[in-house]
């Protein structure tokens, strides 16, 4: 008996609590990809690339002596022109053709290349690591926990709690939601279309450069760290069902699990497939994902 | 009784532009061919092994290109995850090699195992449409190449090394693959004979029903045509054309990674086929010329050929949707059509 409650403490829970935090840095990424496909049906390849841009530019502009809880601020503002432009000046150029799938799809893998190449050459091929903003550990329920750990989990939950606000609740998301549901309708009520796909696009980059702002300090800092992540972010939204932000959310809290607790019965190394085979059995089998997308019920 | 003047006039029209641009890609691989004939006799006359054996290389991945342009440009899928099959024919044939260095043995193993393999994994990839279609083969890809890379059988993260030189028996020639210029010449008409199959199949009613099903998928069945089965069949065919290329690769580089079946060998295939000119087939053999010239020239200038390679790629897509052979093919073609009056 005792010997279960030992392995629950020490074993099992600490591994959870590890899984929450890295599923609730995998939903902060992912939530931009899902917005971006529920309302432009695009799938944003670069999305990877946007996460790495924020982290190094938090990196940037943290060495130059920028407080982390004004880059927390600083770096997504940043990123929305950034976004906005990318879907003006790129995605519109290519929206209205047929298999815009295709396509966009195309047109934004390019874009991560030649990003991935670009941070390369501009902060050099090597690993960083900022430092914890919130140093220390303390101990809760008998298990030692980084204190960042702790405010990662707390502050994610803080804003996967208001991109869920802002889309079901204000009059943005309305906007947003309806543009996706039917987009003739809406622009025939007055809804901007074309601002609203630009802003929906660059909100989801800036969620992406938060993240890579809150992640940094976990993960550091490398050129190829959005490729890397993107993989395990595509997959959550797949199995969340493409364009469904509970959708991205419960998936990605879920496959955390799945991946850290797998890796107590079978070598690390194998929770990647397990969590890969997943995402192909969802596909296979309940192809729009768990839950239903953007704008429909 | 209907004859054939009797059918709408541009549905005539339309069969023989088809036909044309066809030939005009017959054209286009004979004019490649030449090229190729013209590099290796300079190769040979300089003594050259590196430039051959490079340009060996783009041919095994213009082969790849070409299983992947067959599934994107003449059914609309795009696949994220294609060198899966490519680095599964490499894989099948460096086993098959380090047992007995037999070249038809590991290639009729490989022509099995690959078409085996595919018939299975189209199963699963074929149950989704679209852009689902382009994940499901992503996540097929990462499956398998994650168990590959774990597996101490298959020299896990490392790959295989020591693949040793094969004899190739022609009949009449024996090609030694480490022979910089036969081995070219092999490989050359090898991949011009995976485009001819290709070609001939797409060229087929087999080719036309591929054709409708892009066109419009609802209305085939009404016509009497599986379109389950043309899928799966057109993707078993690319699978088992990606894996024949592949299988050449472990014979020219004397080993095998599995680099070969991650993401990055996909995306490089699928721009090879989008900057060579999608539904092409002959675009893919320029594209991979074009894509490993770009690679090895800026290579050697600066390490960051991605940018470069990446710009162009966006280019392309923006600009130039039809790729570099849907600019020249149509031009071609108004050149036989006007021979032939």
């Amino acid at each position: 008996m005792t010997s279960t409650l030992d392995f629950i403490q020490f074993v099992l829970a600490p591994q959870m609590i590890t899984g929450l935090s890295l599923g609730v840095a995998v939903v902060l990424v992912a939530l931009g990809l899902t917005i971006i496909f529920g309302l432009l049906d695009v799938i944003n390849m670069a999305h990877g690339e946007f996460y790495a841009i924020g982290a190094y530019a938090a990196l940037a502009l943290g060495a130059v002596g920028i407080n982390f809880w004004l880059l927390l601020l600083i770096v997504p503002l940043l990123m929305i022109p950034l976004g906005y432009l990318t879907e003006r000046g790129l995605i519109q150029r290519v929206f209205n053709k047929p298999d815009r799938h295709v396509t966009t799809l195309l047109l934004t893998f390019g874009l991560a290349l030649v990003l991935e190449d670009v941070l390369k050459v501009a902060f050099g091929p090597n690993t960083q690591r900022p430092s914890t903003p919130i140093p220390g550990a303390i101990e809760m329920f008998g298990i030692m926990m980084p204190n960042y750990r702790l405010f990662l989990i707390l502050f994610g939950i803080a804003i996967i709690a208001a991109v869920i606000v802002i889309v079901n609740r204000t009059a943005l998301g309305a906007m947003v939601r309806a543009a996706a549901f039917d987009r003739n309708m809406a622009a025939s009520l007055g809804v901007p279309v074309t601002k609203v796909y630009a802003g929906t696009f660059a909100f989801g980059v800036a969620l992406a450069g938060l993240a890579g702002v809150l992640l940094a300090p976990v993960f550091s800092v490398f050129p190829t760290m959005g490729r890397d992540f993107i993989f395990m972010a595509f997959t959550v939204v797949i199995v969340g069902g493409m364009g469904s932000i509970i959708g991205t959310v419960v998936a990605g809290l879920l496959l955390a699990q799945v991946q850290v607790l797998s890796s107590l019965v079978v070598s690390p190394v194998w929770s990647d497939p397990i969590v890969f085979s997943i995402m192909v059995l969802v596909l296979v089998f309940r192809p729009q994902g768990l839950f239903g997308r953007l704008g429909h019920a | 009784m209907l004859s054939p003047s009797h059918l709408p006039l541009s549905a005539t029209l339309r069969h023989d532009r088809s036909g044309l641009l066809m030939r005009a890609s017959h054209v286009l691989v004979v004019v490649f061919v030449v090229a190729a004939l013209v590099f290796a006799a300079l190769g040979a006359a300089l003594g050259d092994t590196f430039f051959l054996r490079l340009a060996t290389e783009a041919l095994i991945l213009g082969g790849f290109a070409l299983s992947v342009d067959i599934l994107l440009g003449y059914t609309g899928l795009l696949s994220l995850g294609h060198a899966l099959y490519f680095g599964f024919g490499a894989y099948v044939s460096a086993l098959m090699l380090k047992q007995t260095p037999s070249f038809w043995l590991a290639m009729g193993v490989v022509l099995v195992a690959a078409a085996a393999f595919g018939f299975l994994t189209g199963l699963i990839a074929n149950r989704v449409r679209g852009v689902y279609f382009a994940l499901v083969t992503f996540g097929l890809a990462q499956v398998f190449a994650k168990v590959v890379y774990n597996t101490r059988a298959l020299g896990a993260s490392d790959g295989m090394i020591g693949i040793p030189i094969v004899p190739i028996e022609l009949g009449v020639v024996t090609v030694m693959s480490n022979a910089p210029v036969a081995f070219f010449l092999f490989t050359l008409g090898f991949v011009t004979m995976l485009y001819a199959v290709s070609a001939y199949l797409l060229d087929t009613s087999f080719g036309r029903v591929l054709g409708a099903l892009r066109a419009n998928e609802n209305r085939v069945p009404f016509l009497g045509y599986s379109t389950h089965r043309a899928r799966l069949a057109i993707y078993v065919f690319a699978s088992v054309v990606a894996a024949l290329s592949g299988a050449l690769y472990p014979m020219l580089r004397g080993f095998v990674s599995p680099e070969l079946m991650f993401f990055a060998a996909s995306g490089n295939a699928v721009i090879t086929v989008v900057i060579g000119g999608v539904g092409t087939l002959v675009g893919a053999l320029y594209g991979s010329v074009i894509l490993t010239v770009l690679k090895s020239v800026i290579g050697t200038m600066t390490e960051h050929h991605l940018i470069v390679v990446g710009l162009i790629f966006m280019a392309v897509v923006i600009f130039l949707p039809k790729g570099l052979m849907g600019f020249v093919r149509p031009r071609v073609a108004r050149l036989l059509d006007g021979g032939g009056r």
